[in-house]
């Protein structure tokens, strides 16, 4: 497991030891990636989060059609695997969690432990930080930095 | 089937149960609920589901047929749980003053029905 | 099939309460058909869990399926029924050797000898565990002492893992009165017989690690497969699935698992902080009792669990 923000360790180890998740990536409505487990690839993992944005995104559109305010998660089903991504509020603004299980698990003790992970990611984290402008000349800088964070290279 | 909410409702007249909850055996999600205040009924569902799934593969792999009755005991009460047909599970959640044979009976009544 | 397996078949069809499935088991064992064998003895003992004999029998087989640990704890067994067993001695004696602890081998074999002067079997072995004895004791760096790992020495008794009784066990009938004060707190190298003496020892109670490796007892399935291994592979994740429920539920330790399936009754218990007991019984056996037995069971296993250490 690697994390650009250390506060979300602890937390994030919990649900992944509860949860038996065999993938899981957090990251922020804009994609940009928080924390990952599981992934060996980089390229993988900046695919995942960028699919797993619009895929919200998506959604929160479904929802305005339909009148509601927002869906918060969705879980696929699949043969072997299943996904399971949801939007959460935190005092870093909204993100996202992407969390891929097996038959070691099921969609309710992902969704009964996600929602802790949320509840102590809400309570481990620091005093917001003022926002800093992301300059195109920092954007690159900063990818790179996260990404060394995130296989520890 | 019958009413699923109204067996719920029968089991919970069973002295010391604190709910019961019927569960997709695949998904832990609840399914119907009849629960006490403060009982976490999804907690219940996912956490039971798991259990009976894990025993399940045990009990195969012992070459036995598959679990009827479950009680898992605790200091502070016990969880029992009963399958209902292959793709449900009946969930009931006891306190340690609880009635578990009459609760046993009730609930093998209750999923014969449910099934 | 040859007629006497044939009459004693039909012997045995004709009135399952016959003891004759002795017989017809070591008679299927000699010819190597040990799962026919295992299966007569298995139904037997059911019938007559406390004949000694029976419970030698099946340690025959064991041994003959190469796995001495269980016919390790069959013989035991049978000497709780009856300690003038000469031919449980016998295949002790046979297990001890084989696994280095020549001063219990000597023990079982000098009983055996006792009660059966004539058998000359006994007789050559004992020679032969004396003699290797006075070996070791004249060289002590390269003995292993009795308790220590299992043995490096080669195995010079009859046959790899066969059953002994080529060399020393020849059919007993009866051998006597003479006392035997089996020392219980003996360990074997083979493996200790964890729960020695209760009902069910070698089969249907499994004590497990924490890691879901097997500790003791044994397990087969309705067909006399062993299931031991990757049933105790499967526990550890199951108790762990129960401590978990527990603790989210606040409903404090968890303390006994009971399982009714359709064709029998199981209970999961924990000994210690870190192993596990499966306890499995039959229909017939109810949940109530399956639960004391499991108690008492628990207690084998702690005790032996102390030893241990």
């Amino acid at each position: 497991m690697r994390t650009v923000e250390p506060w979300v360790t602890e937390p994030l180890e919990r649900f992944l030891a509860e949860s038996s998740a065999r993938l899981t990536l957090l990251m922020t409505s804009a994609g940009q990636v928080v924390a990952q487990h599981g992934f060996t690839r980089s390229v993988d993992v900046m695919t995942a989060a960028a699919l797993g944005a619009a895929i919200m995104a998506s959604t929160g559109e479904i929802a305005k059609l339909v009148g509601e305010s927002n869906f918060l998660s969705l879980a696929h089903q699949g043969a072997r695997q299943h996904v399971f991504l949801s939007a959460f509020e935190t005092p870093r603004g909204r993100w996202i969690g992407l969390v891929v299980f097996d038959a070691e698990s099921t969609v309710g003790l992902v969704q009964l432990f996600f929602e802790r992970l949320v509840k102590e990611l809400a309570a481990a984290a620091p005093q917001q930080v003022p926002e800093q402008q992301v300059l195109p000349e920092n954007f690159e800088r900063e990818l790179n930095a996260s990404l060394r964070a995130l296989f520890g290279r | 089937m019958s009413n699923p909410v109204q067996l719920l409702e029968r089991l919970s007249t069973v002295r010391g149960l604190r709910g019961s909850v019927l569960v997709s055996a695949a998904d832990g999600l609840i399914v119907a609920e009849s629960l006490m205040t403060g009982v976490d009924g999804r907690a219940v569902a996912a956490l039971a589901a798991s259990l009976m799934n894990r025993l399940r593969r045990a009990t195969e792999s012992a070459g036995r047929r598959e679990p009827v009755f479950l009680q898992l005991q605790a200091q502070g009460g016990s969880v029992l749980a009963t399958p209902c047909g292959p793709d449900l599970v009946l969930v009931a959640v006891a306190g340690p003053d609880a009635n578990v044979g009459l609760a046993r009976l009730e609930m093998l009544e209750a999923a014969g029905k449910v099934a | 099939m040859s007629d006497d397996i044939r009459g004693m078949t039909a012997e045995l069809a004709a009135d399952p309460d016959s003891l004759i499935f002795l017989e017809l088991g070591e008679a299927l064992r000699r010819r190597g058909q040990l799962d026919a064998a295992f299966k007569v003895a298995r139904t037997g003992l059911g019938r007559y869990p406390e004949l000694a004999r029976a419970h030698d029998l099946f340690a025959r087989i064991f041994c003959d399926r190469k796995e001495p640990d269980r016919a390790f704890e069959s013989w035991v067994t049978a000497l709780q029924f009856d300690p003038s067993l000469v031919s449980a001695h016998k295949g002790l004696g046979f297990l001890y050797y084989q696994a280095g602890d020549l001063a219990s081998a000597e023990k079982h074999l000098a009983y055996a000898g006792q009660a059966d002067p004539d058998d000359g079997g006994t007789a050559t072995a004992l020679e032969r565990v004396r003699a290797d004895a006075t070996a070791a004791k004249a060289a002590p760096a390269s003995v292993s002492a009795a308790g220590a790992e299992p043995a490096q020495a080669e195995p010079r008794a009859a046959g790899d893992g066969a059953a002994p009784d080529d060399v020393m066990l020849p059919t007993i009938a009866g051998a006597g009165g003479l006392a035997f004060s089996f020392d219980e707190g003996a360990r074997s190298p083979v493996q200790e017989a964890v729960f020695s003496g209760l009902d069910g020892g070698a089969d249907g109670l499994l004590l497990v690690d924490a890691n879901g490796l097997r500790l003791g007892g044994g397990l087969r399935n309705p067909d006399g497969q062993d299931v031991a291994d990757s049933v105790a592979a499967l526990l550890a994740g199951v108790s762990k699935e129960a401590a978990r429920t527990t603790r989210l539920l606040a409903l404090g330790d968890w303390r006994g698992l009971a399982v009714e399936c359709g064709d029998g009754n199981l209970f999961l218990s924990a000994p210690s902080d870190s192993t596990l007991l499966l306890t499995v019984r039959g229909l017939d056996v109810p949940m109530g009792r399956v639960a004391r037995f499991a108690e008492r069971a628990s207690a084998a296993a702690r005790t032996w669990l102390e030893r241990a250490e």
